[in-house]
């Protein structure tokens, strides 16, 4: 409890923040960046009125190039990141919700599956993204409906370095770990072009004390198996700007992905041969066209989204034959457009316009199956694939006005409309609010409530067995309301910090349950009341020209409590807290330059996470413990003449502690990455 | 600005104070069980959620009304694993069969310490023991039945079929003579007659999709219960059916047809085997010579999802689990044989499976 306290003290003491541009050829090789006092206290734009959003800065996004959105996001906010293991899946949920009701855009494509409703955010390296933002709560209505916790938006960004440049960096890390990346970028006063490859390997063959197995009478040592990763992503861009007010671009990202399944740390099916694994092949891409004219935007795009998923389990039968056991297959195609308008009117009004449209075509097949006919052993056969195939068209519409009738007071409100099949949602209104409190520090009254829908997946609908076409779609009413202050002094410090409560009430709650039949299906089954306080802060203190320290860290306590009525006489399930939502997370991110050494510390911690509806603390089985997280990265930065190289070691888990993210599924202990990296300057003479 | 140093010095310290963890995964302590060897004993066998590996087994004493949960991990100090499908008493020794573990553990039934393990298989359900030495394993998703020797801890040999490796699946055994009689369940609609002389597969039965359980009555007739698959299921829908069989001439004597959306599971016999249990949303009874099916369930309790059904053999007492919303403790309600509630206790997730020592 002290040292909750003392955690609770820590993160509401307002500590340090300011953004940061990438400095991406930098012929300084120091890291004590300049402070902008006017950056930092700028007033928030229109567009930004009431909203509550996290944006992850750069130097979290560039820490180094094997981390991926999920790791970044895991030491940089207060969401849950649930892992499955290491190099295994991710989810990212907000405010109390589940993984489903986060949305994720690209490039303004949403890309959650149409088929989970999730996103793996561990297939997302941190090095392809520029730009990074968390909408909590009714903010996400901005972006889409749907996020009943909030959306991540992603999106990258044309190189504004003049002339040819390159980056290249190679990992070498802990068990058979390499990463390679190479970004070459070209551009002039109308072209950017930017090309990134990263190609990632790990045996991923870490070893651990198992204390859910004995051999012997012992607890062995076991080897994570099964979980080996080649993953391998290319991104394309280009953009013509035409100087004039327009700009078209082009991104399309190639990903293809191996990875195995690691076993639970329970399974004793490791003593044959088998093959655990699962594979993707993901093209997206996004065409834009932006418009910009001094009192009226316009922006269109139009996209592609396909994804080639396979599951495959195949072992020996024990005389070293290998067969195939299950062979689970997907096909996901979505067409998505998009326009977009934002005009700004006389007396301070902004008005904005959106409508989108993406069509999703899903084929599915979880098992081939024999349906036998005969009497006898050899009677009449035919295979059939147990499976679906659906297709579902999907309009997003959108408008919202925002008024900012004094210096101090800013006003909007929304509207969205959204039709899934033949499915219109009700109208989905938001309002949002802020006040400028005091121009001293910045301080700012934030507040907005909204309600939000959820339609059902397309795997809940009719994922064979068990999908529910029946289902209604959750609805959400959320309200919230917040402070924030930032204030800075050039070359001396910046400070920035947001306290926000929020409070919503989720009904229709989808969850998978079994049935007697042996499999699971989707039912309409939770009112869920999910509230908190969620805080951030951070900023930089400049020592003097040479020693900078960096700090930021978040905190939220999100109370999820199911307050449906029971679904059984002996329901101990109402009025507790929903499986798998921490009560308390936390995360503290920290640097220190010195000229041109840095040394960043990151902090993580999540509380107890219930794998039962009952939150049984007695069981000795089903606890997943709270759990602290220390890494520690060393970096040191070197400028010659033909190119800037800089060397960095990262320590993972530096306290070396057994930790569960998931029940049953081991992570690995202390790890070390070593990363060297080269910019060529080719602007020498 | 000394008053901001100092914060920040604060902040520092508070960070480094808090580095270290709270971990406190580790070994598990043993705890000493010696279970009173005479009098009823039933064991409760919960599936725990399937990827979560938290299976755990229950022990009830009927006498003293007295349950202790997870006593597999407290006496061994190590988890039993993901999905518990089934345990069989046989020469001594509780035979835990963990599903998607993929191992078998014998236990001592007095100290619930584990004895043997048995490994190697894909996804066993049933293990039935043919003698000492003997043992049949069968598999959800794997076309054969495995033969092992429980003494040496090794797989023997194959009972072979003519399934597939992806939707094969055998599951309860029923001994008849020299006979086995398995039921493939998941997308299957037959049962199938092993000899267990030779290992091999000697008569197959069509008997409708996915014959869930059997029972063997007094009069030495087999019963089957199908759950007749699901809605728009490719392998095909229909209603559930109840079929006698003669295990001899193995063929279907008598058929009864459940009504459409009847979702019947967990077929057994009472101690005398003269009457028929199963569940669908209540507990079901019909004698074995009855003439039709029963038209209201003999127990019913609104609010319950029975999951799990059993009959004292000895003294006709009926075990029935509930596993109220499938992610917390379930619950077992105990029933005299009039159908009066006895006694209620808490149990583990998904209580699925019953094994009286």
């Amino acid at each position: 409890m002290k040292r909750m306290a003392a955690i609770i003290l820590l993160l509401l003491v307002p500590v340090l923040v300011r953004a940061q541009n990438d400095d991406w050829w930098n012929s300084d090789p120091s890291y004590v960046v300049p402070i902008d006092a006017a950056a930092v206290t700028a007033d928030r734009p229109m567009r930004d009125i009431g909203i509550q959003e996290t944006k992850l800065d750069t130097i979290a996004l560039r820490d180094n190039i094997a981390l991926s959105i999920a790791d970044v996001l895991t030491f940089n906010s207060s969401v849950f990141v649930k892992q499955y293991g290491r190099g295994s899946l991710s989810t990212i949920a907000f405010r109390g919700t589940s993984a489903s009701h986060t949305q994720v855009s690209w490039n303004g494509m949403k890309i959650n599956s149409p088929m989970l409703g999730m996103t793996d955010f561990s297939m997302i390296p941190s090095y392809f993204i520029d730009d990074a933002s968390l909408l909590h709560g009714s903010s996400s209505l901005s972006m889409s409906g749907g996020g009943l916790g909030g959306a991540v938006v992603l999106a990258t960004e044309p190189a504004d370095y003049k002339g040819l440049g390159m980056q290249a960096v190679q990992g070498i890390g802990s068990f058979g770990t390499f990463d390679e990346f190479l970004r070459v970028t070209w551009s002039n006063d109308h072209w950017q072009t930017s090309t990134r490859a990263v190609y990632t390997s790990s045996r991923n063959d870490f070893t651990y004390r198992n204390y859910n197995k004995k051999v012997d009478g012992q607890y062995p040592i076991d080897t994570n198996r099964c979980g080996a990763i080649k993953d391998f992503h290319i991104l394309q861009e280009v953009y013509y700007n035409t100087g004039h007010g327009d700009r078209f671009g082009m991104n399309a990202w190639y990903m293809s992905s191996t990875r195995g399944v690691p076993m639970l740390s329970v399974d004793y099916r490791g003593n044959q041969s088998y093959i655990n694994q699962q594979g993707e092949n993901t093209l997206r891409s996004v065409l834009s066209w932006d418009h910009e004219r001094r009192s009226w935007k316009l922006h269109a795009k139009a996209g592609y989204n396909g994804t080639r998923q396979a599951y495959d389990f195949i072992r020996d039968k024990g005389n070293g034959q290998m067969v195939q056991m299950v062979e689970s297959r997907s096909r996901i195609n979505t067409i998505y457009g998009q326009t977009e308008a934002e005009f700004f009117l006389p007396g301070n009004w902004m008005l904005t316009a959106q409508l989108a449209a993406y069509q999703h075509f899903v084929q599915s097949t979880d098992r081939n199956a024999t349906v036998r006919t005969g009497a006898v052993i050899d009677g009449n056969t035919k295979k059939v694939a147990i499976g679906y195939d659906q297709a579902r068209f999907e309009v997003l519409s959108y408008v919202s006005a925002k008024w900012q009738p004094g210096p101090r007071l800013g006003l909007s409100a929304s509207l969205r409309e959204e039709l899934y099949g033949y499915s219109f949602t009700p109208l989905i209104p938001a309002v949002y609010a802020d006040y400028l409190l005091s121009r001293k520090g910045n301080v700012r009254l934030k507040a907005s409530a909204s309600r939000n829908f959820r339609f059902p997946t397309l795997n809940d609908l009719y994922f064979m067995p068990g999908g529910n076409p029946d289902l209604k779609p959750e609805k959400g009413l959320s309200y919230d309301a917040g402070v924030s202050f930032a204030t800075a002094k050039t070359d001396s410090y910046s400070l920035e910090g947001e306290v926000t409560w929020f409070d919503s009430f989720i009904d229709d709650w989808i969850v998978w349950i079994p049935t007697f039949k042996g499999y699971w299906t989707p039912r309409n089954v939770k009112q869920v009341h999910a509230y908190g306080i969620e805080t951030k802060a951070g900023g930089f203190y400049q020592f003097n020209k040479d020693w900078q320290l960096h700090l930021n860290g978040s905190f939220s306590w999100t109370p999820s409590i199911n307050n449906g009525d029971p679904t059984d006489w002996a329901d101990e399930a109402i009025g507790k807290q929903l499986v798998y939502v921490p009560l308390l997370s936390s995360s503290v991110n920290g640097s220190l330059a010195f000229r041109s050494w840095k040394l960043t510390y990151k902090w993580c911690y999540y509380s107890e996470r219930f794998t039962t509806s009952d939150n049984d603390i007695k069981s000795k089985i089903g606890r997943v413990l709270p759990y602290f997280m220390n890494d520690i990265v060393l970096e040191k930065r070197f400028v010659t003449a033909p190119a800037e190289i800089s060397l960095k070691l990262a320590v993972n888990n530096i306290f070396n502690e057994e930790y569960e993210s998931v029940l049953n599924r081991p992570m690995p202990g202390r790890n070390f990455e070593f990363f060297l990296e080269l910019r060529p300057n080719f602007r020498r003479k | 600005m000394k008053t901001l140093k100092t914060l920040l010095t604060a902040v520092l310290a508070l960070t480094i104070a808090l580095l270290p963890s709270c971990m406190k995964y580790g070994p598990s302590e043993e705890e000493e069980f010696n279970v009173d060897p005479s009098g009823d004993g039933l064991f409760i066998i919960n599936e725990g959620n399937y990827m979560y590996g938290n299976a755990s087994l229950s022990y009830y004493d009927p006498a003293t009304k007295h349950v202790e949960n997870e006593v597999f991990f407290r006496a061994n100090g190590f988890k039993l694993g993901d999905v518990a499908q089934s345990m069989t008493m046989a020469d001594g020794i509780g035979w835990l069969v963990v599903n998607n573990s993929g191992v078998i553990f014998g236990i001592d039934p007095a100290t619930f310490k584990e004895k043997r393990r048995l490994t190697g298989f894909t996804s066993p359900r049933y293990l039935h023991m043919l003698s000492p030495t003997k043992a049949y394993v069968t598999q959800i998703w794997d076309p054969r039945v495995f033969v092992v020797n429980p003494v040496t801890c090794e797989t023997t040999g194959y009972v072979t079929t003519d399934m597939d490796y992806e939707s094969g699946s055998t599951e309860m055994m029923v001994a008849y003579g020299k006979y086995i009689i398995t039921n493939c369940w998941s997308y299957q609609n037959r049962i199938l007659k092993i000899d267990t002389s030779t290992d091999t597969v000697v008569q197959s039965l069509v008997v409708g999709i996915q014959p869930e359980s059997m029972a063997m009555d007094c009069n030495g007739k087999l019963w089957v219960l199908t759950d007749g698959g699901y809605e728009d299921s490719e392998y095909g829908y229909e209603a559930a059916r109840l079929l006698r069989i003669d295990p001899d001439s193995f063929r279907i004597e008598q058929t009864f047809y459940f009504p459409d959306g009847a979702v019947a599971s967990k077929l057994t016999v009472n101690s005398e085997g003269d009457e028929l249990y199963w569940l669908d949303t209540g507990v079901w009874k019909m004698p074995v010579d009855a003439a039709h099916l029963p038209v209201r369930p003999f127990i019913s309790r609104d609010g319950s999802l029975f999951y799990g059904l059993t009959v004292n053999p000895v003294n006709g007492e009926i075990y029935v689990s509930d596993a109220v919303d499938f992610v917390q403790s379930g619950v077992v309600l105990r029933y005299s044989p009039d159908g009066e509630l006895i006694d209620t206790f808490n149990v583990g997730i998904n209580p699925g499976n019953f094994c009286w020592r």
